[in-house]
């Protein structure tokens, strides 16, 4: 199959996996019986009993155990003879540095999540380590290939957030079940069993303005020795019943809305009913906080069962009283986890009821724990569709065989009868604030330089700027001009006279500080590196900015549109490598479509193919591929509706 | 490490408001005792719309002119705008002292407007200064199809009167900073 050129560089790889989940027990796989003989893997998570289904390196006796260490050991029984080395660890652990991912010829990712992402990605630039980042959402994933100076990096273009709900839905006019789910989930649940400084906006009422939040919340406390059941009643009448006729009391409201029905539990569950509650099964009693659960004491089996209105209320009460029964020490910082069945079943039922009063559908547990959850049901073989074309870019990576990268993206329906979409690598993005050429590096005494020492010496002296603006993260630590209010210009004055070291957000070796200017439309990072001691007659400034080339070919530099204003010279020239590759594109690439579930498009803009800019490229998260033409032989991935192709955050169900 | 796309959008909406703002609004980032400046939370004030906005009416020889008054004059209302990593494809939330008083403000402060809603009305190319005109207008127009405290919003259905002399109480309140 390989070639032997292929073969020799497999064999001389090293290569690191971050993730070894999903779409990781499939890569490690396809890496061993593709000939890689030194794989080293990170995953901090353990083995659950949900990931069973298709994280087929692991069976019922391992959850519980290190994913990195068992999927290590699971492929060393086919493949004896070659090394694995796993990480039971966080891969942001200061132990995984830069000098630690130079080792590796090539990082292959398998994460769930943006964070994690974002973080390798800056590591892989910053070792000039080549990556290979993947992603599933169901039927949906995708490969890319990021190679510093050569591709756009993880971050050129930003990622879709996932979504979230305005306020005033949630809390007055739900109109679908997952608004009854956030409700629950967010306002109700925190309320009961969360922080209570948390802001909560769960009492729309107010009836004199100073007193309220300390009235309100007192509906939500528990009193002294307050009976659970008589508690129970109280917060279930007031949420779903008063609350509810106080919304109603707004007509204005519902003039183009169904108007909601409060509900009281005097009319859902009489009390005899409640109380069997109480009673019922006392002898499943679980010492194990974790396996708690209302359905079980319930004697509700099925998951999937959709409860009616009054079962809902019965679970509702069981899940408050054995919150308060047997987690009480929990109560006050518990936060919602899909994986606490009685959060999940609190929520559901919660939701349920409310769904009830606002004539929307009721839905099962399994069903609400999906939607609290966020959860894409993983499908295993993207998963391995995905881990082979890694396999396939990685092998490209290993012997530099540039011109033929691709990003494939695997579709959930076909489109022109392929599932999978190649397309070319795209450039990095010129303003990337992660990527972008040449971050400068000062070396400079930060205990010993002043603030005014960087703005006069290199803020303005070498960068030319004349109103800058200095920021550290999302701190600003000086601006200047006419404009601004004296007790900011005194704070400013202030933050001159101190030495980097001591400003309010310190300045180190590693900082990296953003310089802006008012008026010149150029920012620049710079990488701070301290050092101690600064020739005096060769360095007469004390610090020694490098990296930075005075723009010389101004039609280049669009971004940077003022670079070449006044900057007094050059300091040490050094041509970037970024400049000098470029991958244009070829004509006969015959993509129209971009599917856009995972990337987020809109700021296509900088993207270099021409014709991706007469592509459909659709504004939404939605995939609104089709073709009408193909696919009439039934294939089985046309007829799947998954129905959601939004957010690269979505988590696969756990 | 992260929120650079939010910290840069805000950088430039910093230097966009320098250079230019409207009259008697202030916006600006946190500063904290220690005398850090950040650019996620933003100090802001709204003064109330003058009454002034008058309408002359030439009817023959005779010109009317009517005042609109509003009863929001005078005050210069403080509001909190947190922004998060996810500005700008999120709206940032905006924050009124707890408890005051509109109908289209949250118990806890929070304002209930199309344009800070991710649903409707919000896009990310809207500006601070675009937020901040629109709570002004807001607090004169308040939207009785989306009530977020029973309280402003009765009075502004029912009593006239009350609510008004309410709205002058309060920006009695919230006199000129200077």
């Amino acid at each position: 199959m390989a070639s032997e050129q292929q073969l020799s560089a497999i064999k001389g790889a090293k290569v690191l996996m971050v993730g070894a989940g999903g779409i990781g027990c499939e890569l490690l796989k396809t890496l061993a019986l593709s000939g890689f003989q030194d794989i080293h893997i990170i995953d901090m998570d353990t083995i659950e009993v949900s990931n069973l289904n298709r994280q087929f390196l692991f069976r019922k006796s391992h959850v519980g155990q290190s994913k990195a260490k068992v999927a290590r050991d699971a492929v060393l029984r086919f493949r004896p003879h070659i090394s694995i080395t796993p990480y039971h660890a966080n891969v942001k652990d200061s132990d995984f540095n830069v000098d630690f991912f130079k080792q590796f010829n090539v990082v292959l990712n398998g994460l769930d999540n943006l964070d994690a992402r974002r973080h390798v990605n800056r590591l892989c630039l910053a070792g000039g380590v080549p990556l290979i980042e993947s992603g599933t959402t169901g039927f949906l994933g995708q490969v890319t290939v990021h190679i510093k100076g050569k591709t756009e990096c993880y971050e050129c273009q930003p990622k879709p957030a996932p979504k979230s709900y305005p306020v005033c839905t949630i809390t007055s006019t739900p109109s679908k079940f997952v608004h009854c789910i956030v409700w629950a989930k967010d306002l109700l649940f925190a309320k009961l069993f969360g922080d209570k400084n948390q802001d909560n906006d769960l009492n729309v009422r107010s009836s004199d303005a100073t007193s309220s939040s300390e009235h309100a919340e007192d509906v939500f406390e528990r009193k002294k020795d307050e009976d659970i059941e008589q508690y129970g009643r109280r917060i279930y009448d007031h949420v779903f019943g008063y609350n509810i006729e106080v919304a109603l009391s707004n007509e204005e409201t519902w003039k183009n809305r169904a108007r909601p029905k409060p509900l009281y539990i005097r009319d859902v569950l009489p009390i005899e009913l409640i109380q069997q509650n109480g009673n019922a099964d006392k002898s499943f009693v679980a010492d194990d906080s974790s396996s708690v659960s209302a359905m079980a004491s319930l004697g509700l089996k099925n998951p999937q069962d959709i409860w009616s209105l009054r079962e809902n209320s019965r679970v509702f009460f069981e899940a408050l009283r054995l919150f308060f029964v047997k987690r009480e020490k929990e109560i006050g910082n518990l936060s919602f986890d899909k994986d606490d069945q009685l959060a999940v079943e609190f929520v559901t039922a919660a939701a349920n009821i409310r769904a009830a009063s606002f004539g929307i559908p009721l839905h099962s547990l399994f069903e609400a724990k999906g939607i609290a959850g966020n959860i894409v049901h993983a499908v295993a073989t993207t998963n391995a569709i995905i881990a082979g074309l890694i396999v396939i870019e990685a092998i490209k990576v290993l012997q530099n065989d540039a011109n033929n990268y691709r990003m494939t993206y695997c579709l959930e329906h076909p489109s022109r009868k392929m599932l999978l979409m190649p397309v070319e690598p795209f450039e990095p993005n010129k303003s990337c604030y992660v990527c972008s050429e040449t971050p400068l590096l000062l070396e400079v005494n930060t205990s010993r330089s002043k603030l005014r020492d960087f703005i006069e010496k290199i803020v303005k002296a070498k960068l030319g700027m004349s109103f800058p603006l200095v920021m550290h993260g999302p701190d600003l630590l000086y601006e200047v001009g006419d404009d601004l209010e004296e007790d900011m210009v005194a704070n400013y004055e202030a933050n001159l006279e101190k030495v980097l070291s001591e400003l309010p957000s310190p300045v180190s070796g590693g900082t990296i500080l953003t310089v802006e200017d008012l008026q010149q439309d150029l920012s620049c990072n710079i990488n701070i590196k301290h050092r101690e001691d600064f020739d005096e007659e060769k360095e007469p400034d004390g610090m020694v900015l490098s990296g930075w080339t005075k723009e010389k070919d101004k039609t280049t530099s669009t971004e940077n549109g003022a670079s070449t204003s006044n900057a007094s010279e050059a300091v040490s020239l050094e041509t970037n490598a970024s400049e000098a590759v470029s991958l244009e594109t070829k004509e006969d690439s015959d993509i129209e479509i971009v599917p856009t579930g995972i990337e987020s498009v809109d700021t296509g803009k900088k993207r270099k193919l021409p014709e991706m800019s007469d592509a459909t490229i659709p504004d939404s998260s939605k995939n609104e591929l089709h073709e009408i033409d193909d696919d009439d032989d039934g294939d089985d991935l046309f007829m799947l509706d998954d129905g959601n192709s939004d957010g690269s955050k979505k988590k696969r169900l756990q | 490490m992260s929120g650079g796309i939010a910290r840069g959008r805000l950088a430039e909406e910093r230097k966009a408001w320098r250079k230019n703002h409207p009259h008697g609004f202030v916006a600006r980032p946190e500063t904290l005792p220690d005398g850090s400046v950040n650019l996620m939370v933003w100090h802001c004030t709204i003064p109330g719309k003058a009454g002034v906005s008058s309408l002359v009416l030439l009817l023959g020889h005779v010109t009317f002119v009517i005042l609109s008054q509003t009863d929001w004059e005078g005050g210069n209302y403080p509001i909190t705008i947190n922004f998060t990593e996810d500005y700008p494809s999120k709206p940032p939330k905006c924050k009124f002292p707890q408890g005051f008083f509109h109908p289209n403000v949250y118990p806890s402060g929070t304002v209930c407007l199309s344009i800070l809603n991710e649903d409707s009305g919000w896009r990310p190319a809207i500006t601070v200064k675009q937020i901040l005109v629109g709570i002004q207008d807001l607090l004169n127009q308040p939207n009785p199809a989306d009530p977020a405290q029973t309280d402003g919003y009765h009075l502004f259905i029912q009593d006239t009167e009350e609510y008004n002399r309410r709205v002058r109480q309060q920006a009695k309140q919230y006199p000129p900073l200077v």
